[in-house]
């Protein structure tokens, strides 16, 4: 499993380099943000970081308020959020939770804590991944049971069947499309007398007329 | 308070130990960031507090509790601690000797500093 990238977003350059480090050490890939506003940007990216650590007291956009503002946008997995914080009281604990934070570590970090913290974090991350990819494959596997459950359309004689966008496929073609199946071809006894042994025969006839030819 | 050490030992090392290899020394690097960051953090809480910025007080007095935190500066992360809790509250009784106290403390560690630095 590729370790997941860590967002590390604090103002002081002490405290960002210490928790970089931390997570660094603990082998995971770690970027920066030197302020609110920067940390938002890149969370509200096409490909965000899958864990933030966001410092709670920041000049322009403070920690909860980056999480306010992410969680607004449906995302399939959603990057897990811990902010960092030398508040204790529950109060405020209780309202960056409610901004929407999963988690919160107090300053200055002890590492193990940290460090046990994100991996907690990885783990949610990686289990919602897991259901989000597990849930893909069975809507899929659902609509294909769906479009199977239809009336389809057949032709009588060829056997051909009409497919969505009102054109003819044949039946192997329309089954690969719409389910697990696959065909190996292959002959039925009934079909081995009335098609290919006919079929073998003629070959034999003309193979024959050929060589009495030659012999002239 | 008066026992605690200028810079503590245990959060020194535990500081060199995060260095992941081949990379540069993460305790000389975060002990050189202290030294910029901190003096014009220090200028900022001193021209507060002349000007009566009491709120400004409070975000320069809590910023470098956090610095110091992180760098074990045990005694001036202290006086901090309290000048912070003091300007939060608006009790300002004996904040201006914590005003001072906090440009004392930070010689003290800058001074740790250089030693240790300078040793490697």
């Amino acid at each position: 499993m590729v370790p997941l990238q860590v967002l590390v977003a604090d103002d002081e350059a002490v405290s960002r380099t210490v928790v970089g480090a931390m997570l660094k050490k603990a082998g995971y890939p770690v970027i920066y943000a030197t302020d609110g506003e920067q940390a938002f940007r890149t969370l509200d990216s096409e490909a965000p970081p899958a864990l933030a650590l966001l410092d709670w007291e920041m000049p322009g956009l403070q920690g909860p308020e980056v999480v306010q503002r992410i969680r607004k946008k449906e995302v399939q997995t959603p990057t897990y959020v811990i902010l960092l914080t030398s508040r204790d009281s529950s109060a405020d604990i209780v309202q960056g939770l409610r901004a929407g934070a999963d988690d919160y570590v107090t300053k200055p970090a002890n590492e193990d804590e940290l460090i046990a913290r994100v991996s907690v974090g990885a783990r949610v991350v990686e289990l919602q991944a897991a259901l989000a990819e597990r849930v893909r494959s069975l809507e899929e596997a659902l609509a294909n049971v769906k479009a199977l459950q239809t009336l389809l359309p057949m032709c009588a004689y060829c056997k051909s069947i009409r497919n969505d966008q009102n054109y003819w496929e044949k039946v192997e073609t329309y089954f690969t499309q719409h389910s697990n199946v696959s065909f190996t071809h292959s002959y039925c006894p009934n079909c081995y007398e009335r098609f290919v042994r006919p079929e073998l025969e003629a070959l034999e006839d003309a193979r024959a007329a050929q060589e009495k030819l030659r012999r002239g | 308070m008066d026992n605690a050490p200028v810079l503590d030992e245990a959060v020194t090392s535990a500081l060199r130990a995060l260095t992941s290899p081949g990379e540069p020394d993460v305790l000389a690097e975060v002990l050189n960031l202290f030294l910029t960051e901190v003096p014009p953090r220090l200028a900022r809480l001193r021209n507060a507090w002349a000007a009566g910025n009491i709120e400004e007080v409070h975000r320069a007095a809590h910023s470098l509790k956090g610095s110091a935190g992180n760098i074990g500066a045990r005694r001036l992360h202290g006086v901090c601690a309290e000048l912070d809790a003091k300007a939060k509250s608006g009790d300002l009784a004996g904040a201006a000797a914590l005003v001072d106290a906090v440009g004392v403390e930070f010689g003290k560690v800058e001074s740790a500093i250089r030693r240790l630095l300078a040793a490697g």
